[in-house]
């Protein structure tokens, strides 16, 4: 019985103490929202402007993968006025966890207003989508237009604000899907592939007509078999590919035994990079805002491919 | 300062987990298989992958349900190999875990290109979500933190069954042979306490995740160690120092705005080291004691 009284003991005493909340210093009657990705965060910052505060859970560089929980976080996500998911499995077990928080509090899935026919989804498995919806411009256009309408339907005092905004982003999202457009034209003429590491491009080489390859699946875990790198040598080999491209948030390892086997066959393949995935860059840098890194993206894949 | 209603929550699923595995573990760091819980951890991923073939989903429940099954086979297997074939404890672990998990990572390989599928992503949850992660019925009544109940009802189950077979788990803990001589059945007692470890694992992995649930397991169990030989005792401290830690560590966490699972397993290694520390300095006084028994 003195273990059950001990336990009691316990349990009373932190019970007491854990009452207690430290109260934080921060900008107070600012409408706060807090976005998941990074990435997310830029294009809900897009739309509202200043008129809100919006602070991302993962930091630059972050895996969506491997993103743990910070004590902070949970203040982010109880104290936000808004919060705003990818969705799609992105967050993996999060995602449910944020469904739930919906019942609660204010909460936005941006992945459930794509209609199921624009996203890709693996042939066998019908309920598994690819979340990299980000890398077609356009869908990420409209994913942002109906975010837009979302946020306004919470706030109509904001309309002429964000929609002033929406005009502008909009503007800006349909010049860089063309600049894109174009600039992989360039490369697809010369017969290019995009090769990654992570099977992460599949929406850009859809909405880009490029052939896209990967050497890893979409599972972080799943590590390339030896014949995977073989066929994918020959593969470069044949098609005379010039460079493939290492990703900011993958181990690089396994891409580097395709650069040497091709170097063991006589071709000389780059290995550049690397391409922003899954999170943003640096603030301040080139990729610090959504139109910067697909440009950037573009950019390094377009000079890296394209026949001098 | 005001009440904290998450910080509350957080604090008791961390402790009542803490309790469960801690129990849990007093035994098995005795029968020096301490490594069981890190073991299922690797060891579900098999699990994990038959589960979302046949639902065809992600969800959590299912991969519960194929986790849990594979952690029972898990233990089984180890069981066996540590009775049966007479295998010692830490290579029965090291054999079933590692054969598992690849077993587990052959079967991602084949679905690498199409899904996303692993146990980060689909199985362990995250402590810090616990007060958000709710309960909600099917005619849609909330009612409260989901695993925070789950927590409860796995602490009730692990104390019942060490309460009801205390004496059949320490004979059967500390003299197999004895245990033998007397008719009692060790077998029943021991798939008992390996079902209870995989059942409390796994449900655990997926209410607060891996890290934190094999530090409880193992840590407070070997600080108790440093201090007390009594299995009474030893089980009490345990109990004491769970709860401590996952106390503290929301705190520590809180202050470094850090992770909330790897602080509360900070503090429970920080506070092994220091009774190391402490227990150090008492050694010359227990050989003193140890020696003038042997002479006595």
């Amino acid at each position: 019985m003195m273990k059950i009284r001990l336990v009691l003991i316990t349990t009373i005493i932190a019970v007491l103490l854990s009452s207690c909340k430290f109260d934080r210093k921060g900008d107070q009657g600012k409408f706060r929202i807090t976005a998941t990705t990074n990435i997310m965060a830029d294009g809900v910052r897009s739309l509202v402007g200043d008129s809100a505060i919006v602070t991302p859970l993962m930091a630059v560089g972050v895996d969506p993968h491997l993103y743990k929980a910070s004590q902070r976080d949970l203040d982010l996500l109880f104290d936000a006025d808004l919060v705003v998911y990818h969705g799609l499995h992105l967050e993996g077990k999060m995602v449910e966890v944020l469904h739930k928080f919906s019942r609660t509090h204010e909460v936005i899935d941006v992945g459930a207003f794509l209609p199921p026919t624009l996203l890709i989804s693996s042939p066998a498995f019908a309920n598994t989508v690819d979340p990299h919806i980000w890398f077609d411009v356009k869908l990420w256009s409209l994913a942002m237009e109906q975010l837009k309408d979302a946020i306004l339907e919470k706030k109509p005092e904001w309309t002429d604000y964000v929609n002033t905004n929406w005009e502008k982003y909009q503007t800006q999202l349909t010049a860089l899907d063309q600049y894109t457009a174009h600039e992989i034209k360039k490369i697809t003429n010369q017969g290019q592939v995009l090769i990654t590491a992570h099977d992460a491009f599949s929406y850009f080489g859809k909405a880009y007509q490029i052939d896209v390859k990967g050497l890893q699946g979409l599972s972080t875990l799943s590590e390339p078999g030896l014949n995977d790198v073989s066929k994918l040598v020959n593969f470069i080999i044949e098609r005379n590919i010039k460079a493939i491209f290492i990703e900011q948030s993958i181990s690089p390892k396994a891409i580097k035994a395709v650069v040497e086997g091709c170097k063991r066959k006589g071709h000389d393949v780059v290995l550049a990079g690397p391409l922003y995935t899954d999170s943003l860059g640096e603030p301040e840098g080139p990729a610090g805002t959504y139109l910067g890194m697909v440009k950037t993206n573009v950019d390094a894949i377009v000079q890296n491919l394209k026949s001098k | 300062m005001s009440f904290d209603p998450n910080a509350f929550i957080i604090i008791l699923t961390g402790s009542m987990i803490a309790i469960s595995c801690g129990l849990l573990g007093v035994f098995l760091m005795l029968r020096k298989m301490a490594m069981t819980g890190d073991a299922i951890s690797h060891a579900v991923l098999p699990g994990i992958v038959i589960a979302f073939l046949i639902s065809g989903s992600r969800h959590g429940l299912a991969m519960v349900i194929g986790a849990g099954l594979v952690g029972i086979i898990a233990t089984v297997f180890i069981e066996y190999l540590s009775n049966k074939v007479k295998l010692q404890s830490d290579a029965s672990i090291g054999i079933t875990f590692t054969s598992l998990f690849a077993i587990g990572i052959i079967m991602i390989t084949f679905l690498a290109n199409q899904i996303d599928l692993d146990q980060d992503c689909v199985l362990y949850g995250e402590i810090a979500y616990v007060p958000i992660d709710l309960w909600i019925t099917g005619s849609g009544t909330i009612m409260g933190p989901r695993v925070t109940y789950l927590s409860l009802i796995n602490l009730t189950l692990v104390s019942l069954f060490i309460y009801l077979f205390f004496k059949e788990l320490k004979i059967s803990t500390f003299d197999k042979e004895f245990a033998a001589t007397i008719g009692l059945s060790t077998v029943g007692v021991n798939y008992g306490l390996m079902g209870m470890v995989s059942y409390t694992t796994v449900s655990s992995f997926e209410a607060v995740g891996a890290i934190l649930v094999v530090a409880l397991m193992v840590v407070p169990p070997a600080t108790a160690f440093l201090w007390t030989k009594n299995l009474k005792r030893l089980i009490q401290l345990t109990v004491a120092l769970g709860i401590l830690a996952s106390f503290l560590g929301y705190y520590l966490a809180f202050f470094l705005n850090s992770s909330i699972a790897g602080a509360m397993a900070s503090v429970a290694g920080f506070f092994f080291f220091l009774s190391v520390i402490l227990n150090r300095k008492q050694i010359p006084a227990i050989k003193k004691k140890l020696s003038k028994m042997k002479v006595a």
